[in-house]
């Protein structure tokens, strides 16, 4: 039994990226109240064109409705039930039970008027209700809705298979671009676009070497943390450039910490990992497992920022071959910038793939963080969220890392999930492995 | 009928005996997107994997969340009911099919395995491209898989012999349009499913003889009228139910169900565009009918045109595309003033319980209806 103890102390860059939230927030609020701001259903994921129209704020229903979930349990109940007696099921995603349900009831759980969708542009995911999400704002006003695909298929890279499903996506998003300047009358922006496609993978590669950085005995941070850093960018969007020194910002501080062996958990001696996104009302089971020394790494979602990774040869997570623009290759129209970005991109790409199709993907994650454990959710509300996990757990266990399942709705919905239950699951699962709480 | 319906009850044998006569493979594929087509030019036999009532007690290791439809599909595998399929595809559609096709994959390794990707934003202007490269992918493999060239005459041949069942199916599907159908409901979709694990030439032929047949039996007492919209079905329980109550099913939008035969493929030189055309113009599945809806028009156009006179919507429990579009459909039928029963079918149907349902719904719509209080016979 390791009893070493190390240092913690608070992160420098928490406060920042409570600011970046908030500003974010901000902007939501304030472009639906402006006349010159746009507010936008959706998500323009890693082929971030949104930054080119001034004005234009997109977001998704997940943070929506994640944070509705977190902040008033009362209140995303009366949503959930909104969305409910107008068809959807109480089995469906909480994210967008909560979410639209607060549109139906025409308030934010603060008591402000809820900021009404101007367009639809889905995130395209795998995810059957990813595909439909947009509909519900879509159906109550007359806005419009633009779509596009998440192209994937099973087997190895097949570049020549990738040019048409690449063409696909390039025209889809050229499309949206010209039917936002077309229906409002905004003016695209191609240098912004050029100019924030040409940040983005290196904000990659300071998530990437965070990812790594974690792997890192004491980890330097835990999954706690990194719920609140991972949409930075992604989910959450922001300027490009304060995105960008943001990752950095959070990079050079997390090597500090470990060159420093400064620890997330100072009593760590037990590492876990988990998949898809946490119980958002209920995230204090991260405290309670760190009374056993135990600490969260994270999960393939909450690094999906780094990219796909795979083990290499040394023992370390790497990034899976991803084709590579060709240096000699010039940027100059919108056209150019989307083509790049998704020649740069890995076709299938993210953690959905791995997910899907590349089944040793879970057990590489779970050996590069040396992981002890898993506790695998099971969510009954999300197919996207649930797809593939009790196989994932199969896979875990064949190479002795011990899984754990607890039930529940939905990360937005905390209708079905047992609190008490699911602490007790945690107690018998640490002891049964031989661990005691500490003093 | 009866030999049908024998086909459909002992799919399995049928398969197999199709397999020992022709000496070719047969394909198993989850998604009614799949373009069936292609294999049938490489004398390969597409069979649409169906789930049956039968106890589960094998796929809790895998599978969570699941609708109990993929969940027994995958059970079938792992009990070697399906030993006598070759490979599965599966075309992007819904993921609790995906999810059976890649455990399935899993568990037997030794079967061929293709994923094959159907634009779930159909009405995008270069869907149409994406999904002619994807099927030309896909026509390369399987004549990497059996070992024979597909040329323009084997996919003439094929796009032929599905028109024409499809064109059949319809014929039999514009009888239950009549005042007086000849054909009920339960029937109609034994027809259907059949279709989906037969060989289309084979029965093509049957159809032919079965349709005169059919013309001239005796029409079924006048009833009420009903629509049937929801998940996909392998059998046809529900049907049966509302027949013992004296009502029919004269039409369904179910993805397995009218909206499988009510496209053909259009000729075109360019023989896959053609095949990508059909796939995209189908009537949208609830997933796919993701951006502007179509599935509204269709729904009460099918409704109008076969003069029913209520709906019920059988939704499977877990099933997330038609989760998400159950707001959508039953706006449309209140607007437009449908009686429509909504209920949540599991692993089996619980008969009484819907029994009592749908013959609350009937008794609901019964009384309103004019031609049913003998008014129009005196």
């Amino acid at each position: 039994m390791n009893n070493q103890i190390w240092e913690t102390r608070p992160l420098e860059i928490w406060e920042r990226a409570k600011e970046l939230r908030a500003k974010w927030q901000k902007s939501i609020d304030e472009s639906a109240a402006s006349e010159n701001a746009l507010l936008a259903h959706g998500n323009a994921g890693r082929l971030d064109w949104s930054v080119g129209f001034t004005g234009l704020n997109i977001i998704e229903d997940n943070p929506v409705g994640a944070m509705l979930a977190n902040k008033s349990d009362e209140f995303s109940r009366k949503c959930r039930m909104a969305a409910e007696i107008r068809g959807w099921g109480r089995e469906l995603c909480g994210y967008v039970n909560n979410c639209w349900g607060s549109m139906f009831l025409g308030r934010q759980s603060d008591g402000s008027e809820f900021p009404m969708r101007e367009m639809s542009v889905p995130f395209p995911d795998p995810c059957d209700q990813h595909t439909k999400r947009g509909q519900q704002c879509m159906d109550l006003s007359p806005i419009p809705r633009w779509g596009s695909d998440f192209t994937m298929y099973l087997g190895p890279r097949d570049p020549e298979r990738e040019k048409a499903m690449i063409e696909h996506k390039v025209y889809c998003t050229l499309h949206v671009i010209n039917e936002i300047e077309r229906v409002f009358g905004r003016e695209f922006d191609d240098e912004k676009l050029i100019a924030a496609i040409g940040l983005r993978p290196q904000i990659e590669i300071y998530a990437r070497e965070i990812t790594q950085l974690m792997t890192n005995i004491p980890s330097p941070i835990g999954q706690k943390d990194l719920n609140s850093f991972y949409t930075v960018g992604m989910l959450t969007k922001v300027d490009p450039e304060e995105t960008l020194d943001f990752w950095r910002s959070l990079r050079d501080e997390i090597k500090w910490r470990v060159d420093n062996k400064i620890a997330a958990v100072g009593t760590e001696r037990y590492r876990w990992m988990e998949a898809h996104p946490s119980p958002w009302h209920y995230l204090k089971y991260y405290r309670y497992m760190e009374k056993y020394g135990a600490v969260c790494i994270g999960s393939q979602y909450t690094h999906m920022m780094a990219g796909t990774l795979e083990l290499k040869e040394d023992g370390r997570l790497g990034p899976t071959d991803e084709p590579r623009l060709p240096k000699d290759r010039s940027i100059r129209t919108r056209e150019d910038a989307l083509r790049a970005t998704m020649l740069q991109a890995r076709i299938p790409c993210g953690f959905k793939a791995d997910e899907y199709f590349r089944v040793t993907a879970i057990t590489d994650f779970a050996k590069g963080f040396h992981v002890n454990g898993a506790i695998m959710p099971l969510w009954r509300g999300g197919v996207g969220c649930t797809l593939t996990r009790k196989e994932q757990a199969l896979r875990l266990n064949e190479i002795g890392v011990n899984t754990l399942h607890y039930e529940g709705s939905q990360p937005g919905d905390r209708t079905d999930m047992d609190e008490h239950h699911f602490l007790d699951q945690l107690d018998m699962w640490m002891e049964n492995q031989g661990l005691r709480m500490l003093d | 009928m009866e030999r049908f319906r024998s086909i459909l009850e002992n799919f399995h044998t049928y398969a197999e005996n199709w397999k020992k006569r022709s000496g070719g493979r047969v394909l198993g594929y989850y998604e009614p997107y799949m373009p069936e087509e292609i294999a049938y030019a490489a004398n390969i036999l597409p069979v649409r994997i169906m789930s049956r009532h039968a106890a589960d007690d094998v796929t809790d290791r895998q599978m969570y969340g699941n609708c109990y439809c993929t969940r027994d599909m995958l059970r079938q595998f792992i009990n070697g009911d399906y030993a006598y399929v070759d490979g599965l595809v599966n075309t992007e559609g819904c993921q609790w099919l995906y999810n059976a096709f890649q455990t399935t994959l899993n568990s037997k390794p030794e079967l061929y395995g293709y994923y094959l990707f159907m634009p779930d934003y159909p009405d995008g202007r270069t869907s149409k491209d994406v999904l002619r490269s994807e099927l030309d992918i896909f026509k390369c493999r399987m004549e990497e898989w059996t070992g024979r060239e597909i040329s323009n005459d084997d996919l003439d041949r094929a796009i032929d012999v599905y028109n024409e069942n499809r064109r059949l199916l319809r014929r039999i599907y514009e009888l239950r349009r009549a005042d007086h159908s000849v054909i009920s409901g339960s029937e109609a979709m034994e027809l259907v499913l059949t279709s989906q694990i037969m060989d289309k030439s084979e029965m093509n032929e049957m159809l032919k003889a079965f349709i005169p047949e059919l013309e001239t039996r005796k029409p079924l007492s006048d009833g009420v009228r009903l629509m049937l919209i929801g998940s996909e079905t392998y059998d046809v329980a529900l049907e049966k139910l509302v027949e013992s109550l004296g009502a029919n099913i004269v039409i369904d939008e179910l993805d397995n169900g009218s909206s499988y035969i009510w496209n053909e493929t259009i000729p075109q030189k360019d023989r896959l565009m053609a095949l990508s055309l059909r796939c995209l113009g189908r009537p949208h599945s609830a997933l796919k009918d993701s951006v502007w809806r179509r599935r509204p028009d269709h729904i009460y156009r099918l409704y109008e045109d076969f003069q029913a006179d209520g709906a019920i919507i059988a939704k499977q429990i877990y099933c997330h595309p038609h989760g998400t579009d159950m707001y959508m459909v039953w706006k449309l039928l209140r607007e437009r003033n449908i009686p429509y029963h909504t209920f949540e079918r599991d692993s089996t149907l619980p008969y009484e319980e819907t029994r009592q349902r749908i013959a609350a719904l009937i008794g609901m719509i019964e009384p309103g209806i004019t031609r049913l209080s003998g008014w129009s016979n005196s």
